[in-house]
């Protein structure tokens, strides 16, 4: 089931997203961490964030929208306080970082390049760019590109991007991360949304807005894996309302060589090791011996009729 | 692997409502679902099923072992559409439950006086933690005193169970319907002065409001005090970071912490009252 990631050989391609799996430990007592193909962490940025202010998080139906604010301990006390609890696994560990400069990616990227027991960066450029008036890294394809290619240009570790899927053209970011020099490309991260409490008619978040995960996503992060595989040359990564083996299968099918599963592990903590055994009886039952058999099988020319 | 963290199925054998939006769910579950410490809670899911989504937080307001089962109370309030499909379900309805989660109630053995303050709902883990002083905290010279606040009569839940438990139940309403008309904050601001502080204990759960007047009432009589709080919660086991609440961090310094974690108990000088 070995999936190569842009240099990086995963035993699967089951990894957790990034933000819904903390640092592993809260899953240590439901899963075998070491069956993992790749642990990514949540987001770490160079100082410490205190995140947003409560509520964070409303159900929508099939999914949830959260506004956390990218709450975490900063870039100095993950490597002393969380990643040695990881290193004791047989696991691949892939940080995923953010910053609110180029700068700060790079310094973070130059930091973690030090620490010992990461595998891969994923750089999320889904937040906002205090030096272009808040706008997000991942909507301008030139400024992805250069977050990419300095983030590169100070690291040896495999460059995961991650795509933000509120955009016009996702085809033309995942070019541009690839021409800055990504080893793979992950997507989607959530989509904006909201959601409003009639009877007091306020938002259901203090933020108002957040970012809407779960299976009500997953077409639309299909639909944009799809997009991209046929963009790019890089591996392409598949996120998105992953909540079984079926729609991880999808998802590969389509043409991504790993999946992420998030928000299902909050509603089933176990959710990645049985999308791993569902993987595997599907393999057997196709008797299929290598992910090659199966990434990127669509077979679009007898679609339906 | 740690035994007081499982995810587990459970079997639905009374869902009934008790008054208004309030009910009552009895689950059976193999033995191996440990006993909860007051104040723990339990995250619960409609199994298979993706409506609704995200598990619901429960308080235990009842624990019994029965031969090689163990039988679980739920006291819920229908709140949303979360809890409005839980009401609906049948005997038989499968649910998954992980657990047990969260900081429980710290217990001191040797108070004279503990004093439990409810509000609504909130009387669920007060009347779980009163029968666990009961049953477990052989003291002769310690005193139960419950204060009960409802909106009206008949809104009065877990009475009879805190009778039991209880030295004393002072009963508040909104409407003056039974017992003291008027917040249940205010029944218990009449005695407060009553209570030495050194050797008083208050636990309390309830509306935000109720937890907030408590903390005021308090600033004049510093007597220990828990609350169980209540917060929109994903995981339940702190990896969301989705229900979070405001404390009292070092010096002017405020800091988010998790409810499910860090929480839902809280030493009520901490939290900071919106």
């Amino acid at each position: 089931m070995s999936v190569n990631i842009g240099g990086l050989w995963l035993k699967n391609p089951v990894m957790t997203a990034s933000g819904t799996f903390g640092y592993g430990e809260e899953y240590a007592c439901y899963v075998d961490i070491n069956r993992l193909g790749a642990v990514v962490v949540k987001g770490v940025s160079l100082n410490p964030r205190q995140g947003n202010p409560a509520p964070r998080i409303m159900e929508a139906p099939f999914g949830m929208i959260n506004s956390i604010g990218l709450q975490n301990p900063g870039v100095k006390a993950f490597v002393t306080d969380k990643l040695p609890f990881l290193k004791q696994f047989d696991v691949a560990v892939i940080v995923n970082i953010f910053g609110e400069t180029v700068d700060e990616y790079m310094r973070i990227a130059d930091a973690l390049t030090q620490a010992d027991g990461i595998h891969a960066l994923e750089v999320n450029i889904s937040c906002p760019n205090v030096e272009k008036g808040g706008m997000c890294f991942g909507t301008d394809p030139e400024i992805a590109h250069e977050v990419t290619q300095r983030v590169k240009s100070v690291t040896h570790l495999p460059v995961i991007v991650k795509l933000s899927p509120n955009v016009t053209d996702i085809g033309e970011i995942a070019d541009s991360v690839q021409a800055g020099g990504a080893d793979a490309i992950s997507l989607i991260n959530t989509i904006s949304g909201m959601s409003v409490d009639v009877e007091n008619r306020r938002p259901h978040l203090k933020m108002v807005t957040g970012g809407l995960s779960g299976p009500a996503i997953k077409p639309v992060a299909l639909k944009m894996v799809r997009e991209v595989v046929k963009r790019v040359s890089v591996p392409v990564i598949g996120v998105g309302g992953i909540m079984n083996a079926s729609d991880a299968l999808e998802f590969l099918i389509v043409g991504a060589k790993a999946v992420q599963v998030g928000t299902a592990n909050f509603v089933n903590p176990r959710a990645t090791m049985d999308i791993i055994d569902g993987i595997e009886e599907y393999m057997m039952r196709h008797q299929m011996q290598d992910m090659r058999e199966l990434i990127g099988t669509l077979n679009e020319e007898e679609g339906l009729c | 692997m740690n035994r007081n963290k499982f995810l587990i199925d459970g079997k639905i054998t009374v869902n009934r409502r008790l008054i208004n939006e309030h009910y009552l769910m009895t689950v059976v579950i193999s033995d191996n679902f440990p006993k909860p410490l007051p104040g723990q809670f339990v995250m619960v899911r409609l199994k298979g099923r993706h409506e609704p989504f995200l598990s619901r937080p429960f308080s235990i307001y009842q624990y019994n072992h029965q031969d090689d089962k163990v039988f679980v109370q739920i006291l819920y309030r229908v709140a949303g559409k979360g809890t409005r499909i839980l009401s609906e379900l049948k005997r038989g309805a499968i649910l998954e439950i992980s657990g047990l989660h969260g900081h429980p109630f710290d217990i001191l053995p040797h108070a004279s006086n503990v004093i439990l303050i409810a509000g609504g709902v909130g009387v669920a883990p007060i009347s779980y933690l009163a029968s666990h002083y009961k049953d477990n905290i052989h003291n002769t010279d310690m005193r139960l005193s419950c204060y009960l606040g409802a909106k009206s009569a008949k809104h009065l839940l877990g009475v009879e169970t805190l009778r039991m438990s209880c030295s004393s139940v002072e009963i508040s309403t909104d409407d003056g319907s039974s017992g003291y008309h008027g917040m249940v904050t205010e029944s218990f601001a009449r005695n407060v002065a009553a209570y030495p502080p050194d050797q008083s204990l208050i636990y309390a759960c309830g509306p935000a409001s109720m937890l907030k007047r408590i903390s005021e009432i308090l600033c004049d009589y510093p007597i220990p005090c828990q609350v169980l709080l209540e917060q929109r919660m994903a995981c339940g086991f702190g990896a969301c970071l989705g229900c979070t609440v405001e404390v009292k961090g070092a010096g002017e310094m405020k800091r988010y912490v998790r409810v499910c974690t860090e929480g839902p108990v809280f030493n009520i000088h901490d939290v900071i009252w919106g």
